[in-house]
């Protein structure tokens, strides 16, 4: 308190003092920035194009916060409760539906030109979308895909898998190798859920069910979860997934003691630098009468009680630029949100890169539903609960199925 | 007259410190209490008045009595534990021996190093596959298969409690060391003129005389450790499967990541309750039970 008394007592008397030899100064309209902290690069990429843009628009400051993701929700929670949120922010998609219908979120219709509009691939836009109104714009953008360790391919003599029989067969002669485990398999923390999603929506299940109810308590969701437990108890995966959270499972992919991995774009450039003799391959999810993958993307949000729109817009623009975007998506390993950048031979000619990006045309992306954090929670729990044998396939997804049309209200 | 304002003389002393433990403590437990009696959106605007229906979720939801008995064992099997293992350290290090200075500081050291970073510590030497603690017990020729300590609910929130008592026993042992440096020698020496063995010394001097110090241990530790959110969140997030949540784990995640403000309000109203009748019931019961032990020698006095 007194410590901010204190500086802003020293910025106004810097601010005065500066008016007093400079008669030329004027007012400078301050835009918040909250980037969420994707890598150690992050922070000075944001800081380089708001440094650009303040060269450019001498009359406007970009201030920039970086907040880990981890805490980032929590962090913008304490803001707008606090009444001192940010003028824009980049959030997950999924937490995008509680700020539109909590009147958080400013509907950015008005100030998207159709010219600005048409850089955005389509699909990325969708999921910004709420009520007919677009309610963000997407920042970064990745897909699942699989990933193989052909030394241990090879070596099980055993083929890359397009379905999930042929994954399940292929990891009955990986696993007979020693030391080696057939395929990794997240239960612990943040994500987990996602790769269930991952085995239900091949087999053709969905989260939500038409009628909006849950999808858990489908044939092809506990067919899925059975297979994962089958896969468990016959020694396919690693020993108790429910000890390994997703970088766990990636660790031991670097570490080249597993066959197959379901992952994302990011973890390529972790391999080149951590792990570069290792022989991996991009495919596909394997399939069981679905195609499928994980979208996920990430969005770009006005706050509604922003009193620095239209100078918090203008830094959008200029934020988008192609050679903004390229240094960003290239940096971070994302997959393009422009349809500029996605034209760039790196996205279209890259195995690695092509290999996420061609799942693209059939991604799904989480429900755009409130509340969709603790329905996910309740849905790692079950996992869990599967995994270690605390309950059935069946009964787990059932009561799961339940508890989350119960908070859904249905 | 005058003997009453110097009776009040005291009471009128602590009344500044008493307004700011007021103002610090008061406020935001009323806040508390009054978020806790309203809707709250999920970035805690308050929509409306709704009484006692975020306790009555709260009440209703089985995880909250999962969380609530987990907190009672977890508070229970630390705060025992560290009184256990401390009690005797801080008597080792009472006692004069030549690198005695050098044992302290290594005690005490853990106690400079940051709760979270202890817990990430021990998260990674409990790793299954390239945890510290598998791979010395493999070398060791004690299991011959990792273990994966953090997989299932039960070992994890075992070795979350010994991960618990290993960081209070620092702060624990100052306590008792301080209790027994301050202990009279004599008392010591009289016992052994007498014929007193060394259990009987513990028994019947050092620990009817560390009684005040004891306690004192005991309220600070169970208020520590009731409220301690960083070795649980670290290690297992209160999982798996809701498994090790405690209340704080479970109140955090409310909070946070559901966004349900009022829920997570009454949960933190209710700990606060449960913690202020312990520490009333607990001194109370203390005072007693020194009035009680008084009461004789105050009869010897008055024979005077």
């Amino acid at each position: 308190m007194t410590y901010s008394f204190r500086t802003s007592t020293a910025v106004i008397a810097l601010g005065l003092g500066m008016y007093a030899f400079a008669p030329a100064a004027y007012a400078q309209t301050v835009v918040d920035f909250t980037v969420a902290e994707y890598s150690a690069k992050t922070g000075p990429y944001f800081q380089e194009v708001a440094t650009a843009f303040e060269a450019a628009n001498p009359d406007i400051k970009i201030n920039i916060e970086v907040v880990p993701w981890d805490t980032l929700l929590q962090r913008l929670t304490t803001d707008v409760a606090g009444g001192s949120a940010p003028d824009i922010s980049i959030i997950g998609t999924r937490w995008l539906l509680d700020f539109a219908s909590q009147g958080i979120a400013e509907p950015v219709d008005s100030y998207l030109t159709p010219e600005f509009k048409s850089t955005f691939i389509d699909t990325f836009m969708g999921p910004g979308i709420i009520d007919g109104k677009i309610m963000g714009l997407p920042v970064a953008a990745s897909a699942r895909a699989m990933m193989v360790n052909m030394d241990l391919y090879d070596k099980a003599g055993a083929t890359p898998p397009t379905t999930w029989d042929e994954l399940y067969e292929a990891s009955k002669k990986i696993a007979a190798l020693p030391d080696t485990f057939a395929f990794g398999l997240q239960g612990k923390e943040i994500e987990t859920d996602a790769y269930f999603y991952y085995n239900l929506w091949t087999h053709g299940g969905d989260i939500l069910n038409a009628d909006g109810t849950s999808g858990l308590a489908s044939d092809a969701a506990i067919t899925s979860a059975k297979l994962y437990k089958q896969m468990i108890d016959e020694g396919l995966t690693q020993p108790s997934p429910t000890n390994y959270n997703r970088e766990d499972v990636f660790n031991l992919f670097k570490q080249g003691k597993v066959g197959t991995i379901f992952t994302f774009p990011m973890l390529i450039p972790q391999i080149k630098e951590e792990a570069p003799n290792l022989k991996y391959k991009i495919l596909p999810l394997p399939e069981a009468g679905a195609k499928a993958t994980y979208g996920v993307t990430d969005t770009l949000m006005m706050f509604a009680d922003s009193d620095a729109k239209e100078a918090a817009w203008k830094f959008i623009e200029f934020a988008y630029q192609d050679q903004y975007r390229e240094k960003f998506d290239l940096g971070e390993g994302f997959l393009p949100v422009t349809k500029n950048v996605a034209a760039l031979p790196h996205f279209t000619e890259d195995p690695d890169v092509a290999g996420f990006a061609a799942g693209l045309p059939y991604a799904k992306f989480a429900p755009v539903i409130a509340n969709w954090e603790e329905i996910a929670d309740v849905t790692v729990r079950t996992m869990q609960q599967i995994y270690l044998g605390e309950v059935t396939p069946e009964d787990g997804m059932k009561a799961a199925a339940d508890a989350i049309n119960k908070i859904r209200g249905l | 007259m005058a003997n009453r304002i110097q009776k009040s003389v005291p009471m009128l002393m602590i009344v500044p410190s008493l307004l700011l433990a007021v103002l610090i403590i008061g406020y935001p437990i009323l806040d508390l209490a009054w978020t806790s009696s309203q809707e709250v959106s999920r970035f805690g605007k308050l929509i409306g008045f709704i009484g006692w229906e975020n306790f009555a979720e709260v009440f209703g939801d089985p995880l909250f009595w999962e969380s609530l008995t987990r907190t009672g064992i977890w508070t229970l099997a630390v705060v025992a534990g560290t009184l256990l293992i401390s009690m005797p350290v801080a008597m080792i290090l009472n006692d004069d021996f030549y690198g005695r200075g050098l044992a302290r500081v290594i005690v005490m050291l853990p106690w400079a190093i940051s709760l979270t970073m202890t817990a990430v510590v021990w998260r990674w030497a409990l790793n299954g596959r390239s945890g510290l603690l598998n791979a010395t017990l493999m070398q060791a020729g004690i299991i011959d298969q990792p273990i994966e300590w953090l997989a299932t609910a039960g070992t994890a929130f075992v070795v979350e409690i010994l991960v618990g008592i290993l960081v209070s026993i620092p702060f624990t042992t100052t306590i008792l060391l301080g209790g027994l440096s301050s202990m009279p020698q004599d008392a010591y020496e009289a016992a052994v003129v007498d014929g007193a063995t060394g259990w009987h010394q513990f028994r019947y001097i050092t620990l009817p005389l560390m009684k005040p110090f004891i306690n004192i241990a005991i309220v600070l530790n169970v208020i520590y450790v009731f409220n301690s959110l960083p070795i649980i969140w670290v290690m297992t997030e209160g999982g798996p499967a809701n498994g090790t949540d405690i209340l704080v784990t479970y109140l955090y995640k409310l909070a946070f990541r559901f966004g349900q403000l009022g829920k997570a309000s009454a949960i933190s109203l209710i700990m606060f309750g449960v913690l202020l009748i312990f520490t009333i019931l607990y001194v109370a019961l203390i005072s007693r039970n020194d009035a009680d032990d008084a009461a004789p020698e105050a009869e010897v006095d008055d024979e005077h």
